[in-house]
């Protein structure tokens, strides 16, 4: 079988230019890939980059106004310090019979309100059992999030069980808000056709849509094509610009980081199934049972 | 389109008051509440008509003094005679009528006994107080005696006067465990709240012209002409005569009477009310008109025709109608028939009329006459009575009053007759002088004694049981519920206005059409469609029901004062034209007339259809002026137009005494229009509304009566100089509550706002802020609802940022994966897991041990594994066992608990037996158990036997779910769509919905693309948008200053973007319409409505599957038959008759096993022939049906 060595194989020669980065997010280049290579890494970080997140919860106490399972969604979608993650094995995985320390992580909370005043709870009031798994804090200053509040004599005590997953399963397990993905931004591929108000000004096309359509996020890093240019109907889409913006379970780079290992594992299993009599190592296998519907493998 | 300096100058008033969302405000306010008055006074004003008329039984001319006073004054007394030689009197009389504050009874030695409304809902008992008043008595004449009784408790409206949460402040409502905007207006029956629906009836006091072909059923000669006035009396209970012309030129006149119909010549009435002679008579109905000879012959017949009545003078007509009802009206023996007859005028004729003014009836009844002869001669047209200009609305409070009054009534004449039958059963019991036989009649009539039960009764069923009618088309149906299915439903409840269930059966569409009368009362949007649209209307926000008694006591002298004549001898008359010859008549009844005018009635030209002559003709027109259905003046239509000008002008400047609310109907002459005249109105329980009364800038309260001849514009642009007199304050004020809330409504066909308007009312959303302490049997909550980001400014004036009834969502346009045809649309499978949506239903169940025994008997049953005086030990361990995780020892659900159908839900031990019963939850869906109220007696000294268990079904969303834009366009779920491989924009942004751009075209709800671009830039600029209906306009479009937001944003300007494909990361060929529109989720959710099964039972006598989710049944789908194989007999075709018998034919055989049966046709006889065919089951229901109508059916088997 032949492989498309512009396509999968060329990935090895893709280019990464970094333009900015800060704690929230990242922005960078993807150059000198095919867009189904941009694409499943964008699916990638959003959907299977492992974070940990809490996934049980267990009441001891919850006379807050709010119910037991309303709770438990909230402390779910709460981001926690996910780079412990790697060194987690997925609940599923495990050889425990529920859940262990190699495969979990416990936060508890207790807060009660004996004041007169509406006492808020929040995320700072998680005790992990887990020095390296917190919940996510921007800074000292960031009182955390709202999780309920407590007027006096109501209190809450609970235990969270906080599990490694993907966000195939529940987007709580997502390491980003968004992923902002775009390419060619002066539509010198024309896949797209950028719609105009029709006019009665006479104005050239090119000139109108100039006027209503707004330049993209990424319009100077490409050159304006001339409206009169040529088109070449045989050109590929091969820079991407990417924008990652971090929930604050990981750091906007190691998503990315973690996202290409992962995509690169991927690309080999795929390259595994593809050359024959290759046989799959228990890593790239492991893998595969994240994926809700494993691929059944016939070795032959 | 608009130039950029109009659009800048738009955006900067919009500017200048940037609609925020009011975070903070609304933080503190809810933080801390006003302990004075309520954040939201137009939220308060919801309940007002119900509220108000509820207070004016109790205060209405002055603070203390109440309309419930009046009616009971008005009752008069009951006289009963023992039959006795010296003939024994005896007089009773009820007064000083008295209700107190709700509390509760027999609770001894408690801190306070006030009952509040929250305790009443948590405790499924009935917000009510004491009622007490006087009996009074005289015997002979003698002094009168007296004696304080007690009535029952009286039902009290949720914050009426009579309310301990009267005037409370936002504090002190949390205090009692009621929102802090708590605006009652409903009464509390059993826990369950419920309100009197308004209901629309014909407009008091004003006599209206009606044709109804139906009028000549009611008798020979009768023709279809009739003229009908509903008399209010000043209690507010009505009585409706209406005079109907027959065709050898009588008139009767009708009315009905404990629901009885009774028919009297109309002279006969007018002879008793005033002595007039025949001239007279006919002088004062033909208005000296001789020349129409129409008008002169009816009336010489008519007087002809009563010639056969041996009535001649006042009294003799009098004590005509005296004999002839003083059965009717169940007088007094010993009263004279001159004074029943008197008493009849009183009781029946015009009874909105002063008791004693003869003349003022009299006077009436011939406008009356005069106005049938009008119609009857074609001169002025029917009056319609489904406009709201001849309609008005019938209050809660004034219908409560008027059963308590019956209901007095009911038990004075049940003292009557008890007395009587006493009189003919047992005489010599009965002594009126010994208070002791009194007392007995008393306690054998303690039945009708409580008149509060009655009216809890009516309350709770909403039947009117009432032996004289009320004057009202319909018994059942008067009261609803007031459903807290979600805020909006329940303003609703309060605002709505039905026109009476007689109507709903009419086949004729007439009764629900909307009519440009209604425009500013009733809503035009906020209608039901289907069964009852059109009927089931609801008021306009800005529409006000007068409810206080108004101060008219100047305004006839004032009328006089502006020149209108006091002589009431001459009615419309034209002169000149027509009348030529009536010159000769003037003379003599017309001086006064003369006077009025100045005296300038002498033209005499020809008849010309000129527009000058006729004007002049019509300006000279004589017309009567009215108040409240009393002429207090007559005069020329010119005068009295400016009479009409005057009252307005002082009425809007509040000077002159000239009440703000009063009616000012002018109606001008006109060539066949309505009949003309001045028709003041200044009763309770009419629609007004506030427009600007352009003179002075100043709020003008306008009716529907004198609406349609006013000249009020909508916009500025429509005002026409020297004609317009007022302006609507803004064009929104025609719309309802809930109709207002649609944003840009004005975008939207109209039928989609309609349909909204139903489907807010559906939404899940916040019914309510006191949920820890509402019982109700169902109630629907959003978890996360939010505040609309587009959202109309009356959003915020009703405070409804308290209720939020829906989500906004990032919605996409776009026909992608094909799982959105037909309006299905995709949601986002992570919005669904990080909440969108999300909601529970509360179930409230009560628990009665009670019921498990006879009423009186001793307690027997307890919550609990142990009866009373055994031991732990002995309740089987088994039975603990399974009851343990759901129940508690002490036999109550554990709070927080999961129970699945069949889970033990709690225990309770019967003392007898012994025996530990476990009473399962039944629900299909998996319950929470939120919370369980132990629920104590009145007095608090009883065993727990009651307690309310509120269990909690979490409803998140799923596939099949419905859910709603704002604009009429529902939807469901039809797949939860990984993110991944959803559509993105360039900037990340991946929609919560996705729905299909062919849910567009036909139904043209523009209003959700503008929604949708206004919360597309509010979202970005992070501000709310106002999107109150009618504020842009051609010049200035809504798509452009949002456009321009969008622009300014850095995003394209008609709200498109390119997008990508989740699943290729390729670029779309079409941008796709993206931006923020809210969303609501309606309760009407797949797993309330699946109902599939093949097999399960079936109805007995069909075979085929019961109907109804309840009882497990299957939708019915086609053919349900259930197919058997039946026997039939070929020789004479009958299903029927084969029948299995026992092959020996002997008892013994019967009885015993292994005998096989034979099959034989019992009318051939014979064995052969038979066959086995399969048929339905129902085809053999059918032939025995019709064997048992003896019809034979035979089948040709082949």
């Amino acid at each position: 079988m032949d492989i498309d060595h512009n396509g999968i194989g060329s990935f090895a020669k893709s280019k990464i230019k970094i333009t900015a980065a800060d704690s929230d997010a990242i922005h960078f280049t993807l150059s000198d890939v095919d867009l189904s290579i941009a694409n499943s890494l964008r699916r990638i970080m959003i959907a299977e980059v492992p974070t940990i997140a809490i996934d049980l919860v267990e009441f001891n106490e919850n006379s807050s106004v709010l119910a037991d399972e309303f709770i438990a969604h909230r402390m779910g979608l709460v981001p926690l310090i996910s780079d412990h993650a790697k060194r987690l094995q997925y609940s599923n995985d495990c050889n425990c019979l529920n859940f262990c320390d190699n495969c979990s992580v416990t936060l508890t909370l207790d807060a009660s309100c004996t004041t007169d005043t509406t006492m808020p709870v929040t995320t700072r009031q998680l005790q992990s059992n887990n020095d390296n798994v917190q919940p996510y804090f921007r800074d000292g200053a960031d009182p955390g999030i709202l999780l309920v509040k407590l007027r006096k004599g109501q209190s809450l005590s609970m235990r969270c069980i906080a599990k490694k997953g993907i966000a195939k399963n529940h987007a709580k397990w997502s390491p980003v808000t968004a992923v902002a993905f775009e390419y060619d931004p002066h539509n010198r591929l024309r896949h797209t056709v950028y719609w105009i108000e029709n006019t009665v000004t006479g104005k050239p096309r090119w000139q109108e849509i100039e006027e209503q359509w707004p330049d993209s996020y990424y319009a100077d890093q490409e050159d304006k094509p001339a409206p009169d240019g040529t088109f070449d109907y045989e050109a590929e889409p091969r820079t991407f610009y990417f924008q990652v913006e971090s929930s604050g379970a990981l750091a906007p780079g190691e998503i990315v980081h973690q996202g290409l290992e992962k995509l690169a594992a991927k690309v080999g299993g795929l390259l595994g199934c593809v050359r024959e009599g290759y046989v799959w190592t228990e890593d790239e296998l492991r893998y595969e049972s994240e994926d809700k519907h494993p691929v059944e493998y016939r070795e032959d | 389109m608009a130039t950029p300096q109009k659009q800048g100058a738009a955006a900067q008033k919009q500017m200048k008051n940037v609609p925020t969302f009011r975070t903070l405000a609304r933080q503190d306010e809810s933080v801390n509440p006003s302990s004075r008055s309520a954040a939201y006074p137009r939220l308060q004003k919801i309940s007002a008509p119900h509220i108000d008329s509820f207070n004016s039984i109790f205060s209405y001319e002055s603070p203390q003094k109440g309309l419930l006073e009046k009616a009971i004054l008005s009752i008069g007394s009951k006289v009963v005679f023992d039959g006795k030689e010296n003939r024994n009197k005896i007089e009773l009389w009820v007064s000083n009528v008295e209700v107190g504050k709700p509390s509760v009874e027999g609770a001894r030695g408690s801190v306070h006994t006030q009952l509040f409304p929250s305790e009443c809902r948590e405790r499924g008992v009935s917000y009510k107080a004491k009622m007490q008043g006087k009996l009074n008595w005289r015997v002979n004449n003698g002094p009168i005696q007296t004696e304080q009784r007690s009535f029952g408790s009286l039902p009290i409206l949720v914050r009426s006067l009579k309310c301990h949460l009267y005037g409370k402040s936002p504090k002190d409502l949390i205090k009692q465990h009621e929102d802090p905007e708590e605006f009652g207006g409903y009464f509390i029956s059993n826990g369950i709240e419920r309100l009197i629906r308004l209901l629309i009836v014909p407009k008091r006091n004003h006599p209206t012209a009606l044709i109804r072909p139906s009028f000549q059923n009611r008798g020979p000669t009768y023709s279809q002409y009739g003229v009908a006035m509903r008399c209010v009396r000043p209690d507010q209970t009505s009585q409706t005569v209406t005079l109907h012309y027959c065709n050898d030129g009588a008139v009767t006149l009708r009315f009905s009477y404990r629901k009885n119909e009774y028919m009297v010549p109309v002279l006969l009435v007018l002879r008793a009310l005033a002595d007039a002679s025949d001239q007279e008579l006919f002088e004062r109905l033909t208005m000296g008109k001789v020349e129409d000879t129409f008008l002169t012959d009816r009336v010489e017949l008519l007087l002809k025709s009563f010639r056969r009545y041996d009535a001649n003078t006042r009294k003799q007509c009098l004590a005509y109608l005296g004999d002839k009802f003083a059965v009717m009206l169940d007088s007094p023996e010993d009263k004279t028939q001159l004074e029943v007859g008197e008493e009849f005028l009183r009781s029946v004729i015009l009874v909105h009329l002063g008791e004693k003014d003869y003349r003022e009836k009299f006077e009436m009844l011939i406008f009356m006459m005069q106005k049938l002869y009008a119609l009857v001669a074609g001169t002025c047209t029917p009056d319609n009575p489904d406009s709201p200009q001849h309609q008005e609305v019938l209050l809660g409070g004034h219908l409560f009053l008027a059963i308590i009054k019956e209901k007095f009534v009911d038990w004075l004449s049940a003292i009557k007759t008890q007395i009587q039958t006493d009189i003919r059963r047992f005489p010599a019991t009965v002594d009126f002088q010994d208070k002791k036989y009194l007392t007995k009649v008393l306690t054998k009539v303690s039945g009708s004694a409580d008149i509060g039960r009655k009216l809890e009764y009516f309350l709770s069923t909403g039947n009117l049981v009432s032996n004289t009618g009320l004057d009202l088309q319909q018994t059942s149906g008067y009261t609803v519920v007031a459903e807290k299915l979600n805020f909006y439903r329940y303003i609703s409840h309060f605002r709505s206005i039905h026109r009476g269930s007689f109507f709903a059966e009419l086949k004729t569409t007439t009764v629900r059409k909307l009519l440009p009368e209604s425009w500013g009362f009733l809503c035009p949007v906020h209608t039901p469609d289907g069964s009852p649209c059109g009927l089931l209307n609801h008021l306009s926000h800005t529409c006000n029901i007068v409810v206080s008694k108004l101060d008219v006591s100047g305004i006839a002298q004032l009328v006089a004062s502006l020149g209108a004549g006091q002589m009431a001898g001459i009615g419309p008359r034209i002169k000149g034209g027509k009348a030529k010859s009536d010159e000769g008549y003037e003379g003599s009844s017309d001086e006064e007339m003369e006077d009025a005018e100045g005296g300038d009635a002498s033209a005499d030209e020809e008849v010309e259809l000129d527009v000058d002559v006729l004007t002049k003709q019509r300006e000279e027109t004589t017309v009567s002026i009215q108040l409240d259905g009393k002429i207090v003046g007559w005069g020329t239509a010119k005068l009295v137009e400016r009479i009409a000008k005057q009252l307005r002008h002082w009425k809007v400047m509040g000077s002159k005494g000239v009440p703000l609310d009063l009616e000012i109907g002018w109606v001008p002459p006109s060539n066949g229009g309505q009949y003309p005249g001045l028709f003041l109105f200044s009763t309770p329980a009419r629609m007004t509304r506030p427009v600007k009364y352009l003179a002075n800038g100043k709020t003008d309260m306008v009716g529907p009566f004198e609406q349609v001849y006013m000249d009020i514009a909508c916009l500025n642009e429509d005002v026409v100089p020297g004609l317009t007199t007022h302006i609507e304050f803004t064009p929104t004020n025609i719309l309802s509550v809930v109709a207002n809330l649609t944003p840009f409504s004005d975008f939207n066909q109209s039928p989609r706002n309609m349909y909204q308007c139903q489907m807010g009312k559906q939404a899940m959303g916040t019914p309510t802020q006191n949920l820890p302490h509402r019982t109700d049997n169902k109630l629907y909550r959003l978890q996360t609802g939010q505040t609309p980001v587009v959202r109309p400014s009356l959003h915020d004036e009703y405070g409804l940022d308290g209720y939020p009834n829906g989500m906004n969502a990032v919605v996409a346009v776009i026909s992608y994966t094909g799982y959105d045809m037909e309006d299905a649309s995709i949601l986002n499978k992570s919005a669904h897991e990080r909440g969108y949506g999300y909601g529970t239903v509360y179930k409230g169940e009560w628990v009665d041990l009670g019921d498990y025994r006879r009423r009186g008997e001793p307690i027997s049953h307890h919550f609990g594994f142990v009866a009373n005086g055994s031991e732990v030990t002995s309740v089987p361990k088994k039975l603990l066992d399974r009851a343990k995780d759901y129940v508690d020892m002490d036999g109550l659900p554990i709070i927080g608990v999961r129970l699945k159908q069949g889970n033990p839900m709690y225990a309770y031990v019967d003392d007898v037996t012994g025996k530990v019963t476990l009473a399962p939850y039944k629900g299909m869906e998996d319950a929470y158990v939120d919370e369980v109220r132990l629920l104590g007696s009145d007095s608090g000294d009883e065993e727990l036997q009651r307690i309310h268990i509120k269990l909690r079904i979490p409803r998140p969303p799923v596939i099949g779910d419905k859910f709603s834009s704002r604009h009429g366009q529902k939807g469901v779920i039809s797949q939860k769509w990984p993110t991944i491989d959803m559509p993105f924009s360039e900037s990340g942004i991946v929609p919560d919905v996705i729905i299909n751009p062919h849910a567009f075209p036909s139904r043209m709800t523009i209003g959700m693309f503008v929604e949708s671009l206004a919360g597309k830039s509010g979202a970005l600029h992070g501000r709310s948008q106002d999107a109150t209906p009618f504020k842009f306009d051609e010049d200035h479009p809504a798509a452009d200053f949002f456009g321009e937001e969008l622009k300014e944003a850095g995003f394209n300007f008609h709200g498109n973007e390119p997008m990508y494909s989740g699943i290729t990361g390729q670029e779309f060929k079409a941008d796709i319409y993206i931006g923020v529109v809210y969303y609501q989720r309606l309760r009407h959710m797949v797993s309330d409505k699946y109902q599939v099964r093949t097999t399960g039972p079936v109805h007995n006598l069909t075979q085929q599957p019961i109907k109804g989710r309840k009882r497990a049944g299957g939708i019915r789908f086609g053919e349900m038959e259930h197919y058997s194989h039946s026997y039939v007999c070929r020789i004479c075709g009958n299903l029927l008759s084969p029948q299995s018998v026992p092959e020996s034919g002997s008892s013994a055989a019967v009885s015993g096993g292994g005998v096989r049966n034979r099959v034989r046709c019992v009318t051939c006889g014979k064995t052969e022939g038979i066959d086995v065919i399969a048929v339905p089951y129902v085809f053999r229901y059918l032939c025995s049906e019709l064997v048992a109508m003896g019809v034979k059916l035979r089948l040709n088997v082949k």
